[in-house]
């Protein structure tokens, strides 16, 4: 009797579950309507400056083009609601989200190409740039409306204290670290400065996303192109293992770096440099307006990298427009992106002191120091047009940047590994990365 | 002999003990009344259909659909695959996977009986009615009701691996050198360890000092007479008489440990080397960061199957032994 009773519940249970979990077609060829409004999602927290710039920008499109915008900030757990949002087939419109999603958003089939004939003003964009929205088979999915790139900020103060130049080579590099480690650069008596600081935490793979700009610039690579949008672990070249062995030996022979820094992310390593225990910081720009108020803009200088072996190839990141699948508006979507990527929508896109959404122009006609006159805004333009370089678009490239973030991490928290070996490991576990995302060169 | 024909059912057990006695009986009388009002099988089934139908929205359709999930290529938008068992396949053959689970076992097993170690310890010094005992217990079981994000950032601070950080500053005063703490593979499990049992023990305190009420004082004394020691009066009276609590305990203790997650997350995100690495940093690795929900949930499904068999287990032999 009592057990009956329980199938019976089962199989409502079962029948409620059922009901739930049927999926129809993707929506994609919806019904256009050049009218309805414009579902803008942006990754940023809601109230906060990032959302006013975001409002700002779409009111300048409104008012430019007479399409209607409705804009949603969105900062925690923005993709999982993306994905909510995809499983109900109504997707927003536009979605400001960074540049390396594109690979995950485009293989979840949630992005509608792009055709670059209905955007004018992509052909005014910077190439790296509009490269960096191409999928692995080359076509264009996503439009970069913002661009960041690295540079090495330097405690101007203990710099010249110690009578030192700002570095040109990788060699002063190293020296500047131990100068500032060993010096006393802030001159209380105690041994407790460092020369570097360094987020090396695995977390979000913070580990890979720094020391890529010391890879690139020593010509190694992650992963390398084999053409035909096929790839390969590149971890165990020359380069590469140069690369890691120079940035491990900062850590383990001549201990620059903060102590802690392999279970740090960034906001932990951004204190040691506000509260002078590191001197160093290789960074982008969105850090400037922070640190001016806790440390003093006259303590800190922005310089560009030192030259590497190769060259002074630094990590360039940024946020992108995206046009969602199964859209009613898709003219609209188009003169959104052509309008964020114009000159004016990028000059509407860096006004502010902090709430801008454009940090450095992708248009090559916008003269960044028009609507910043600080001159360090400049030096990171000038970086990032000659020296940034995007992670390559492929379907996903967090378990990338994982995995070596975890190998960089081991690396430098145990210091008596092999690089060899270890490196040798990376490219195994990468090439069957690539593997089961399918791009891997046989 | 007498010890254990005095051995009361101590708090925690009574309950399920009663609960069960209870129904037979109830049974027995709800199948006469159930003679006699005719029907109304589903009267009880009634008054619990709002908790019921909130657990089936709530806890059930998304537990079946993380089942199906484990199946398949979770894509929202295109539609999900299934890719019958490849997910677990590709789980259970990452050496991550094999690695992290060791971790888990390991933390778990430390965590437990550590905790309850100290929290015995605990619980014995504070057992009594004293007042001022009242506010030293309040104090003892801060730990529990801090929440874990400060617990986290707190343990980070005093863990700082130079010579002038905060533990090492004590280590250093008798003569051990500065410890890398979290920082260092060698270390890092054995310091998170430490934070879990400092969170943990003033709970597994709380929940003998009830068991504690229920020993009767009659024994102690009459094992005082017979000439037994403070060592021998703990180790004879008190810890048979915890039994079963010590049975709950170590259930939830061990369910705890294999669910182990934020202060693996916040303190060592898994790091360094993968020292740390647990099954539920991996599956939120697997599952949220990288976007691949299919394989998290079949990382989700083993652990809750594991947590399932552990608890069955650790039922069957109460119940053998209880017998």
């Amino acid at each position: 009797m009592q057990r009956t009773r329980w199938i019976g519940a089962g199989v409502l249970a079962s029948a409620l579950v059922l009901t739930s979990c049927t999926s129809g077609p993707a929506g994609v060829d919806a019904k256009q309507n050049s009218k309805a409004p414009l579902e803008l999602w942006t990754r940023t927290t809601p109230g906060g400056p990032g959302e006013q710039g975001t409002l700002k920008l779409a009111a300048a499109f409104e008012k430019a083009t007479g399409f209607k915008v409705k804009v949603t900030a969105i900062f925690d757990d923005f993709e999982t609601k993306l994905q909510q949002r995809a499983a109900q087939k109504n997707l927003p419109d536009i979605v400001l989200n960074d540049v390396t999603q594109l690979g995950a958003m485009h293989s979840q089939g949630l992005l509608r190409e792009i055709d670059l004939d209905k955007i004018k003003n992509s052909k005014q964009v910077v190439g790296q740039g509009l490269d960096s929205g191409k999928s692995v088979d080359g076509k264009q999915f996503g439009l970069p409306y913002s661009a960041q790139a690295s540079a090495l900020l330097i405690r101007k103060d203990w710099r010249e204290k110690l009578k030192l130049e700002a570095p040109k080579s990788w060699d002063d590099f190293a020296a500047m670290a131990e100068a500032f480690t060993t010096k006393d650069p802030d001159g209380d008596g105690k041994n407790n400065t460092y020369g570097l600081a360094a987020p090396l935490s695995t977390k979000r793979g913070y580990a890979s996303w720094y020391f890529s700009n010391f890879l690139w610039a020593a010509g190694g690579d992650f992963i390398t192109g084999a053409g035909d949008g096929k790839y390969k672990p590149a971890m165990t070249t020359k380069e590469s293992v140069q690369a890691v062995q120079w940035f491990r030996d900062l850590g383990c022979k001549n201990k620059v770096i903060q102590p802690g820094a392999v279970t740090m992310e960034t906001p932990p390593t951004n204190e040691t440099f506000e509260a002078g225990r590191t001197g160093m910081f290789v960074v982008g720009p969105y850090l400037l307006p922070r640190f001016d108020e806790t440390l003093g803009k006259d303590k800190y200088e922005v310089v560009p990298m030192p030259k590497g072996p190769k060259d002074a190839t630094v990590l360039a990141e940024g946020g992108s427009v995206y046009l969602m699948a199964g859209s009613e508006n898709m003219a609209g979507q188009d003169a959104f992106a052509d309008f964020a990527l114009s000159a004016e929508g990028q000059k509407t896109g860096m006004e502010g002191e902090t709430g801008f959404t454009v940090q450095l122009p992708v248009n090559k006609t916008v003269d960044i120091s028009q609507v910043r006159p600080d001159p360090r805004w400049k030096t990171y333009a000038e970086i990032y047009q000659s020296s940034g370089r995007y992670a390559p678009s492929i379907p996903n490239w967090t378990p990338v940047r994982q995995t070596t973030a975890d190998a960089v991490n081991a690396l430098m928290a145990d210091c008596d590994l092999d690089t060899g070996t270890k490196l040798k490991e990376l490219d195994k576990q990468l090439a069957d990365i690539l593997k089961e995302q399918g791009i891997a060169a046989s | 002999m007498s010890l254990d024909q005095a051995d009361p059912a101590a708090l925690p057990a009574a309950g399920p003990a009663t609960r069960k006695t209870g129904r037979t009986a109830g049974g027995g009388a709800g199948r006469r009344g159930h003679d006699r009002r005719a029907g109304r099988w589903w009267t009880p089934w009634l008054f619990l259909a709002p908790a019921l139908l909130l657990f089936l929205y709530f806890k059930f359709i998304p537990m079946v659909s993380a089942l199906t999930m484990s199946f398949q290529d979770v894509q929202p938008y295109l539609g999900n695959k299934w890719v019958g068992t490849e997910n677990y396949a590709t789980v259970l053959q990452s050496a991550g996977f094999r690695e992290a689970a060791w971790h888990t076992i390991v933390l778990a097993v430390g965590q437990t009986a550590g905790s309850m170690a100290l929290g015995l310890a605990l619980a014995l010094l504070m057992e009594g009615q004293g007042r001022r005992l009242g506010f030293v217990r309040s104090a003892a079981f801060l730990p529990v009701v801090v929440p874990i994000a400060v617990v986290a950032e707190l343990w980070r601070i005093m863990y700082h691996p130079t010579a002038d950080g905060m533990l090492n500053s004590l280590l250093g005063l008798v003569g051990f050198g500065p410890s890398g703490f979290i920082n260092d593979p060698d270390s890092s499990m054995a310091s998170i360890m430490l934070t879990g049992i400092w969170r943990g023990a003033p709970y597994d305190m709380m929940i003998f000092l009830a068991g504690l009420t229920s020993v009767d004082r009659g024994l102690y004394e009459a094992a005082k007479v017979d000439g037994a020691s403070r060592r021998q009066r703990v180790w004879h009276v008190t810890v048979p008489g915890l039994r079963s609590v010590f049975s709950i305990l170590f259930i939830l203790a061990a369910i705890r440990g294999l669910r182990v997650f934020t202060e693996v997350f916040l303190l060592t995100n898994g790091g360094p080397d993968g020292s740390t690495e647990v099954v539920m940093t991996l599956i939120y690795k697997l599952g949220l960061e990288q976007n691949r929900l299919g394989v998290g949930a079949a990382g989700a499904v083993l652990l809750f199957l594991a947590t399932l068999i552990l608890t069955v287990v650790v039922h069957l032999l109460r119940r053998r032994e209880s017998k």
